[in-house]
């Protein structure tokens, strides 16, 4: 016994991992099948998008390098052509005037103040006219380096420098020859003006905009890395075309940036390498927003998944340990169903063959009394033992045909008679009987008989051998106890389309071991001779047999519960043995 | 009814000769044989009041013994006796026409009243049968012959 509880526990503790082995496995393909094709969807759209979305920032960056370039090259532009315009249109002599020069000066500021000063110089560098806020008309230019450029090429516009002023500007000279004598036109271009069209285009909080000339010498003061006229922390490049972008991820000390993005591009005239430079993290801000969001809603969608795929796999293992149990359940049933058959069969041959021998022994005991009554014994002793062992015999005997009777009533399928019952009347008939005999051992009966139960068809006289077998059980489950209470119970099964009623007594229950047993013939808890053990067995026989079924619960010293269902649609043997029946009525 | 004539069929020798000696002591004509076809020979033989009739024996069992004397028409009940006993199949053995039905092991006082009732029902039957008869030859006269002769 002990031997087979450790095995019962062993097993269930194996069922038990089986389970959770079964719950590990459903979640982890759950989980696989539904993350990868996310986790890669999601991979996927946010490489898309990313690349995507930094085409279209470097995109939107070079137009924007290309568009300010072409804003100041047409500045420049202007200025020069403006330039180029008074100095080929009125004379030397004309502009040597102060009065001129200074009406010039006078119009070309009239919309904006775009020139500081202006002034007319000779070959020699010297100063003819000049119109401006500084006291230059004594200097001498014939060694400044513009002087030379402008000699040389006709027009040129200067870098920034300090000059005799000692404040960055440049200026803008044109040389024109007349008769034979050159003379050159210097302006000098309003650095604020100049540098507020370069400078005052705000990219973040992080960008800046910004000019090199080919030294890389600042030309206007970037917002954070420098100021005008000094060196730049990186190499001014080669001039070249075309705009330029470059992302300088980590620190990048060759290049002198770090973690940022700078476009750029040369201006043709005076060749200038206009920079416009932002922080990556600012630049590709949306871009990492828009990753981040996605991170988010991938793991939040994850962890949906994770939840349902948990969820739905617990419920799917307790579905399947619900139809394990059921399983294991109606396989004990037929199980038990098998046993009692195959113990039917062997019982109904064994008492066919006792009930043979048994009538000979009787038979012979009858020819020993018949001689007996004919024949003068004058021994009163051995008449009297003789009477007493022929009486022992007799009730052996008879013992012995009770036994056989009730195995064949197990066994064979009797015929039943099928009328229509009123449950709850023939329940009070049987209390009523059995009342009386449980009275002297002090237990009460509780009936709780459903008014609503409609008759049903079923055998009478096979159900009264039921519930006298279980009442009588019940009151014999009480010995030893000085009172207790047989409840029966009658209700409309709805589900299961029948009669369920129930016998629950408060007797001292049957153990675990013996609950499987109780409906086996000849198993019994009581002494030897007491009880058959065919009582159960009979009513399980015919409780079948009508079609319904019986169940019991019990727990050891509270009492136990039989509960018998009857169906109001009989089985179709049964129909047909009414219709015979009524038929050779 | 002292006198009447009693063929005991069962399997089980020791059986039949201890209830011929039972029988034969309270009175009774008893023959015994032990299988169906020596019944049915018998009962071809000489006239029987009452059959009492094992149902398990080997050959021919005790239901087809019981359909076989039925065909033979005679005034014989038939009581069955034995230790096969189920309600369904004595059932079967009253539809198909035996007076009654009794499960071994018996009291012989059980079955003495058994073979008296069936006797009686033998009496009546043959009692009935005759006045019928009677009836008939009263009626046409000239069928009388036909009739007597025809049974037996």
């Amino acid at each position: 016994m002990g031997k087979k509880f450790f095995n019962g526990n062993d097993d269930s503790a194996k069922q038990l991992k089986t389970y959770s082995k079964l719950f590990k496995n459903f979640t982890m393909l759950t989980i696989v099948c539904s993350l990868i094709p996310l986790l890669l969807v999601g991979w996927g759209i946010n490489i898309h998008y990313t690349k995507f979305a930094k085409s279209r920032m470097i995109n939107s960056i070079q137009s924007r390098v290309e568009h300010h370039a072409q804003i100041i090259n047409l500045f420049l532009e202007e200025q020069s052509s403006k330039l180029k315009l008074i100095a080929f249109t009125h004379s030397k002599t004309f502009l040597q005037e102060p009065a001129n020069l200074q009406h010039i000066f006078e119009m070309m500021n009239r919309e904006h103040n775009v020139i500081t000063d202006i002034g007319v110089i000779d070959e020699n560098g010297r100063h003819l006219a000049y119109i401006g806020p500084y006291d230059l008309m004594d200097k001498n230019y014939l060694q400044a380096f513009w002087f030379k450029e402008a000699m040389e090429k006709g027009i040129y516009i200067s870098d920034m420098f300090m000059g005799f002023r000692k404040e960055p500007h440049f200026i803008i000279a044109v040389t024109r020859s007349e008769q034979g004598e050159k003379w050159i036109l210097r302006a000098t271009v309003n650095s604020q003006v100049f540098r507020s069209l370069v400078e005052n285009v705000k990219i973040g909080k992080t960008g800046e905009v910004f000019l090199i000339n080919k030294d890389g010498i600042f030309q206007t003061s970037p917002r954070f890395s420098g100021n005008i006229m000094e060196k730049a922390p990186f190499p001014p490049g080669q001039y070249h075309g075309d705009v330029k972008v470059n992302i300088f991820k980590g620190s990048n000390p060759d290049s002198g940036f770090s973690n940022q993005i700078t476009a750029e591009t040369w201006l043709p005239n005076p060749q200038w390498k206009l920079v416009v430079k932002q922080d990556y993290s600012e630049a590709f801000a949306d871009v990492n927003h828009a990753n981040f969001a996605t991170l988010i809603f991938l793991h939040l969608s994850a962890l949906s998944i994770l939840i349902v795929a948990i969820f739905i796999t617990k419920y799917m293992i307790s579905m399947i340990k619900k139809r394990d149990i059921k399983a294991e359940s109606l396989n004990q049933q037929l199980m038990q169903a098998g046993k009692l058959a195959s113990i039917g069969e062997l019982s109904a041959g064994v008492a066919h063959e006792i009930n043979n021998p048994l009538a000979i022994i009787l038979t012979e005991r009858q020819i020993l009394l018949d001689l007996f009554g004919i024949t003068k014994i004058n021994d009163t002793e051995f008449c009297k033992q003789f009477k007493a062992s022929m009486d022992q015999i007799d009730a052996q005997a008879l013992r012995c045909k009770t036994i056989t009777h009730n195995l064949l009533r197990f066994s064979r399928r009797t015929q039943s008679i099928i009328e229509t019952i009123d449950l709850n009347q023939f329940l009070e008939e049987v209390i009523d009987l059995m009342e009386r005999e449980a009275k002297t051992s002090g237990i009460k009966f509780i009936p709780d008989l459903d008014g609503t139960l409609p008759p049903i068809l079923s055998d009478p006289s096979q159900l009264q051998q039921v519930f006298l077998n279980l009442i009588n059980n019940a009151i014999h489950a009480h010995e030893g106890i000085s009172y207790g209470t047989i409840r029966i119970i009658s209700r409309v099964d709805e589900d299961k389309k029948g009669v369920q009623i129930t016998f629950a007594d408060t007797g001292s229950g049957i153990s675990k071991d013996n609950i499987e047993k109780i409906f086996d013939p000849f198993f019994t808890t009581k002494e030897v001779g007491k009880g058959t053990g065919l009582g159960l067995s009979i009513c399980y026989t015919i409780i079948k047999q009508l079609g319904g079924s019986i169940t019991v619960k019990s727990k050891i010293n509270e009492g136990t519960e039989f509960t018998l269902f009857l169906p109001f649609d009989l089985p179709a043997e049964l129909k047909e043995s009414m219709t015979n029946g009524s038929q050779n009525e | 009814m002292i006198g009447s004539k009693i063929l005991l069929v069962d399997d089980e020798i020791i059986f039949t000769e201890n209830m011929a000696k039972l029988l034969t002591s309270r009175g009774y004509l008893v023959t015994t044989v032990n299988n169906g076809e020596s019944a049915i020979r018998k009962l071809e033989e000489k006239d029987f009041d009452v059959v009492v009739l094992d149902l398990k024996m080997p050959g021919m069992d005790g239901i087809t013994t019981l359909k076989e004397i039925k065909k033979l028409g005679l005034f014989t009940e038939t009581l069955i006796l034995t230790g096969h006993g189920s309600v369904d199949t004595a059932l079967e053995a009253i539809k198909i026409g035996a007076y009654d039905y009794l499960a071994k092991p018996c009291e012989i006082d059980e079955l003495v009243e058994k073979i008296e009732g069936a006797w009686q029902q033998k009496d009546t039957d043959e009692k009935k049968d005759m006045q019928e008869k009677i009836q008939r030859v009263i009626e046409s006269p000239s069928d009388a012959f036909k009739l007597f002769k025809k049974k037996k």
